[in-house]
C-alpha cells in the first residue's frame, strides 16, 4: 500500500539488493519526514550508494519499494524525480561543455530551468566566475559544487546527497554544510549519505545508521545521543557496585575501565545511581558524565553490530 | 522534447569529432570526382570518368560512397556519442532527472538521427558542388536533364537521397545497440568495422559459390543495401565509386523493396536489443 501521510517525503520498504551470491541490502526500512535533514551514515561499502540508486530508479531491487511524495517509484518513478535532486557518488558532467552548459544540459532534461535561475544557482555554489570553463579544467570540488547546483536548480523539494563534500577543501565543506542546513530550515528535505561522523553530526536532525546493508538504527541525532550517554565512576568496592549495578533495570550496560565503571545511563540518573550504591554500602569518589558524540554511538552500534555476526 | 533535442544537439555539436569524421569523407568524394574527370574522363577518355564526375550521371556514385563512408562514420560517431555516456557517468545523472530510460534513449537516437541527417547534406551537397565544377569545366550544362533526354526528376533525386541514407541506418543502429549493450565506444566501433569487413568477405565467397548458396546473401545487410542504390542509376548507367564492397549485375540482387524490408527489420532488430537491455540494466556508478 503507497504511504499517503503527506509528511513521509520518503519511504523505504524492505528494500533489499543482492549481486551475486552477495546481499548488500537486506531488508531496509526507513522513513525520512517532509523538512527533515537525515544523515545516512554508515562504513565504506556499508549500502549507502545502493540505497540512494535504488531510491533513484537506477538499479532495480531484488525486492521491496520505493515511495516519494506518496507515490510508488515502481510506477510514478518519472513524477517522483522531477521534484527530487540528486547528487550521486562522484560527479559526472560532460568535461567538452562548460559548467553553465552542463546545467543547461540537466536543466532541459528537467523540464527545462531558465537562464536567471541557472545563474543563481551557480552564485549559490560559488562558481559563477567559472561558469563559462569548461568543466574538464575544474577541479574535483569544484565539480561537487557543480553537483550540487545541478541538484538544486529545478527547485527541488527532496534533495538525495551521496556523500556531497567530498574532494572540497575544508571551508568548502563547511559551505556545503551550512548551505544544506539552510535548506532543511526552508522546508526541504535533505537526504544525505556521509561516512564523516562530525559532519552528518553537524548537518542533520535525524541520521539512520546502515552496516553491511543492515540499517542498525534510526532517529533523531538527540534521542541516538541520549541512548549513547554514559556516567563514568570510581567507588569504593568495584565487585560490589558491578552487582548492585546489575539490578537496576535502567542500567542497560556497565563496562569496567581500570579502577573506573563506565555505566550506560544519561546524566538525570546520576542521584538514582548515587543513591543506590549508598544503600549497599557503597560510596562514589568520583561521578562525572562521560562525553558522548555520535562517533561513539556509532562505533558502539556498528562495534555491536559486528560482535553479534 | 525540443529542449531535450536541443540539450542532445549542444552536447553533439561542441565535440570536435563529428568534423573530424567529416573531413576524409569529404576529401574522398572530391578525390572520387576531380580523380574521375581528369584522370579517367579527360586523359583516358574512359566513359566511367565521365559517370562518376559529371552532373546528373554522378549523382548515384556520390551517393554510393557517401552511403558507405558515411555508415561507417556515422557509427563510430554513434558509438562514441553513446559509449562515452557510460565512461563519463552522465548516463547516470540523465535518468535522474525524471525522464524515463525509454526517453533517454529516443531522445539520444532523435539527436543523432538530426546529426545524420545535416552531415549526409551536408557531404552531399560538397560532393555535388566538386561534381557541379568539374561538370562545368567540362562545359556542359547544370541540369538534371541527360543529353539523350530524360535523366531523373527532383523526386526522383530525393527518393535517391532517401535509399542512400537509409542504407546507413542499419550500421547506425548495430553501432549504437553495441553501445549500449556493451556499455563502450569500443564494442560498437569494433563491432561495426568487424561486421562490414567479414560481411563483405562472406558475400563475396557466397556469391562465387553461386547457385542456392549465393541465394543466402540476401540474409547480409550490406548485399541489401546494394540492391537498394543500383536502383539509383541514371539514365541505366551503371555507376562506380570508391565504396570498397562488391556491386553484383542487377539481377543478382533482391529486389529493391524486398531490400527494403530486410533492412527495415534489422533496423528495428537492433533497436529491440538497445531498448530491451537498457530497460532491465543496472547503471552503477
Amino acid at each position: 500500500m503507497p504511504n499517503n501521510d503527506p509528511e513521509v517525503v520518503l519511504r523505504i520498504v524492505k528494500l533489499s539488493k543482492r549481486y551475486g551470491s552477495r546481499l548488500v541490502l537486506d531488508d531496509l526500512n526507513l522513513e525520512v519526514g517532509r523538512g527533515q535533514v537525515f544523515g545516512f551514515l554508515g562504513p565504506n561499502g556499508a549500502g549507502k550508494t545502493t540505497t540512494i540508486s535504488l531510491i533513484l530508479g537506477l538499479i532495480a531491487p531484488r525486492s521491496g519499494h520505493v515511495e516519494m511524495f506518496g507515490l510508488d517509484t515502481r510506477t510514478h518513478l518519472s513524477q517522483a524525480l522531477r521534484r527530487t535532486g540528486a547528487i550521486l557518488e562522484g560527479p559526472s558532467f560532460y568535461p567538452h561543455l562548460s559548467g553553465r552548459d552542463n546545467l543547461g544540459v540537466w536543466g532541459a532534461l528537467s523540464g527545462g530551468v531558465d537562464g536567471k535561475r541557472l545563474d543563481e544557482v551557480l552564485e549559490l555554489v560559488g562558481l559563477r566566475d567559472r561558469a563559462r570553463d569548461k568543466v574538464r579544467t575544474y577541479s574535483l570540488g569544484m565539480k561537487q559544487r557543480l553537483g550540487l547546483a545541478a541538484s538544486l536548480m529545478h527547485d527541488p523539494e527532496l534533495l538525495l546527497l551521496d556523500e556531497p563534500t567530498n574532494g572540497l577543501d575544508p571551508a568548502g565543506m563547511r559551505e556545503v554544510r551550512e548551505l544544506i542546513r539552510r535548506l532543511g530550515k526552508t522546508g526541504k528535505t535533505v537526504f544525505v549519505s556521509s561516512h564523516l561522523l562530525g559532519e552528518v553530526e553537524q548537518m542533520c536532525d535525524y541520521v539512520g545508521i546502515i552496516k553491511e546493508g543492515r540499517l542498525l538504527t534510526q532517529g533523531s541525532v538527540t534521542a541516538l545521543l541520549r541512548q549513547g550517554q554514559a556516567l563514568e565512576m570510581v567507588v569504593t568496592d568495584i565487585e560490589g557496585a558491578l552487582e548492585v549495578l546489575a539490578g537496576l533495570p535502567w542500567v542497560p550496560g556497565v563496562t569496567r575501565e581500570d579502577n573506573r565503571l563506565v555505566v550506560q545511563a544519561p546524566p538525570e540518573r546520576a542521584a538514582d545511581l548515587s543513591r543506590a550504591l549508598a544503600e549497599a554500602g557503597i560510596y562514589l569518589s568520583e561521578l562525572r558524565p562521560r562525553d558522548s558524540s555520535l562517533e561513539d554511538f556509532f562505533l558502539e552500534v556498528t562495534g555491536k553490530a559486528s560482535a553479534g555476526g | 522534447m525540443v529542449s531535450v533535442l536541443a540539450a542532445e544537439l549542444l552536447k553533439v555539436r561542441s565535440r570536435w569529432m563529428p568534423y573530424v569524421l567529416l573531413l576524409p569523407v569529404v576529401g574522398v568524394l572530391a578525390f572520387q570526382t576531380f580523380f574521375g574527370y581528369f584522370a579517367v574522363w579527360r586523359h583516358d577518355r574512359d566513359f566511367e570518368g565521365l559517370y562518376v564526375s559529371v552532373l546528373p550521371w554522378s549523382l548515384p556514385s556520390l551517393l554510393d560512397l557517401t552511403q558507405f563512408l558515411g555508415a561507417i562514420v556515422l557509427a563510430v560517431l554513434v558509438a562514441s556519442l553513446t559509449g562515452t555516456e557510460y565512461g563519463w557517468g552522465t548516463v547516470r545523472q540523465a535518468l535522474i532527472r525524471g525522464q524515463t530510460r525509454r526517453q533517454y534513449l529516443s531522445a539520444k537516437l532523435l539527436g543523432i538521427a538530426v546529426l545524420a541527417a545535416v552531415g549526409f547534406l551536408l557531404v552531399l551537397g560538397l560532393g555535388i558542388l566538386f561534381s557541379a565544377i568539374v561538370t562545368a569545366v567540362d562545359d556542359r550544362p547544370l541540369t538534371l536533364d541527360l543529353p539523350s533526354g530524360g535523366g531523373p526528376s527532383p523526386g526522383d533525386v530525393a527518393l535517391m537521397m532517401l535509399r542512400a541514407g537509409y542504407g546507413m541506418l542499419p550500421y547506425m543502429l548495430m553501432a549504437f545497440a553495441l553501445s549500449v549493450v556493451g556499455r563502450s565506444t569500443t564494442l560498437g566501433v569494433a563491432g561495426v568495422l568487424v561486421y562490414v569487413i567479414v560481411e563483405a568477405i562472406v558475400i563475396g565467397i557466397l556469391g562465387g559459390v553461386g547457385g542456392a548458396t549465393a541465394d543466402a546473401r540476401i540474409y547480409f545487410i550490406g548485399h541489401n543495401v546494394v540492391a537498394l542504390l543500383v536502383a539509383n542509376q541514371v539514365g541505366g548507367v551503371d555507376y562506380f565509386s570508391l565504396a570498397l564492397r562488391d556491386n553484383p549485375p542487377a539481377s543478382d540482387l533482391p529486389d529493391p523493396a524486398v531490400a527494403a524490408l530486410v533492412i527495415g527489420l534489422y533496423c528495428l532488430g537492433f533497436l529491440a536489443i538497445a531498448f530491451w537491455v537498457f530497460q532491465r540494466r543496472d547503471l552503477h556508478a
